[in-house]
């Protein structure tokens, strides 16, 4: 009885673990910022290696890292690496406003949460938040907080290994 | 029976939980507001942050140039 009950406590807690590192990354389908009527899905964007950002116009830190991403973006083919960002703001302008400045030629894929889905599912400790994730749709490495360019260097190093795979 | 009371009390108290009243992180777009915080005006922030720190004796100075040591 006792293993029956202990069983079900295990079961049930699992239910409310966040996803970690080995793990599926989480499945979406989300429009993209700059367009509602375009959806795009995590399939989009398989067999490429993945660096999803969840972030906000209002995160002082999100703000920060954005550039460092923008630079990252143009040394690789989006074929091959692609980051996707995904603004959890209210009001989606103030994100495009916020792009618009520091991503002027839309490098980066931009997609609007408005449900805050990602967060939820991923149960953010943290914003910023950046998951990595392989060609086989598996996380790589989570980094909360914002990305400096000692944590850059780390990333670009993980990509290279996941690239030469 | 104890048991069972014991067990639907816990369950009530579920409802207390820390977890259903805590604000996540994604969910603090109205606390990021210029309008909420202490000091509206940035530099007034400054330099209270660092009256701040002085008093509070921390390493570090924050935003501003000085550190802790209050000598300026």
């Amino acid at each position: 009885m006792k293993t029956i009950i202990i069983t079900i406590l295990m079961l049930c807690m699992s239910l409310f673990a966040a996803p970690k590192v080995g793990d599926d990354a989480v499945s979406f389908s989300l429009p993209s910022l700059y367009n509602d009527s375009d959806m795009v899905t995590n399939k989009s964007s398989q067999g490429k290696i993945v660096l999803l950002n969840l972030w906000a116009s209002w995160c002082a830190g999100c703000k920060e890292e954005m550039p460092l991403f923008v630079k990252l973006q143009k040394e690789y083919s989006k074929t091959e690496f692609e980051i996707v960002l995904s603004s959890i703001d209210n009001v989606p302008q103030s994100a495009r406003d916020f792009l618009t400045k520091v991503d002027s030629e839309r490098t980066l894929t931009s997609l609007y949460d408005p449900s805050k889905i990602l967060p939820k599912t991923y149960r953010c400790s943290g914003m910023p938040s950046s998951f990595l994730i392989d060609r086989r749709g598996k996380i790589i490495a989570i980094y909360i907080g914002s990305m400096d360019d000692e944590a850059i260097i780390s990333l670009k190093s993980k990509i290279q290994t996941l690239l030469g795979q | 029976m104890i048991k069972a009371i014991l067990l639907i009390v816990a369950l009530l108290m579920l409802g207390c939980a820390e977890k259903l009243v805590r604000v996540m992180p994604y969910e603090k777009e109205y606390f990021a507001q210029d309008k909420m915080s202490l000091s509206p005006l940035s530099e007034r922030a400054e330099q209270e942050g660092h009256i701040f720190l002085i008093r509070e004796a921390s390493a570090g100075g924050e935003s501003s140039f000085q550190g802790g040591c209050g000598c300026r």
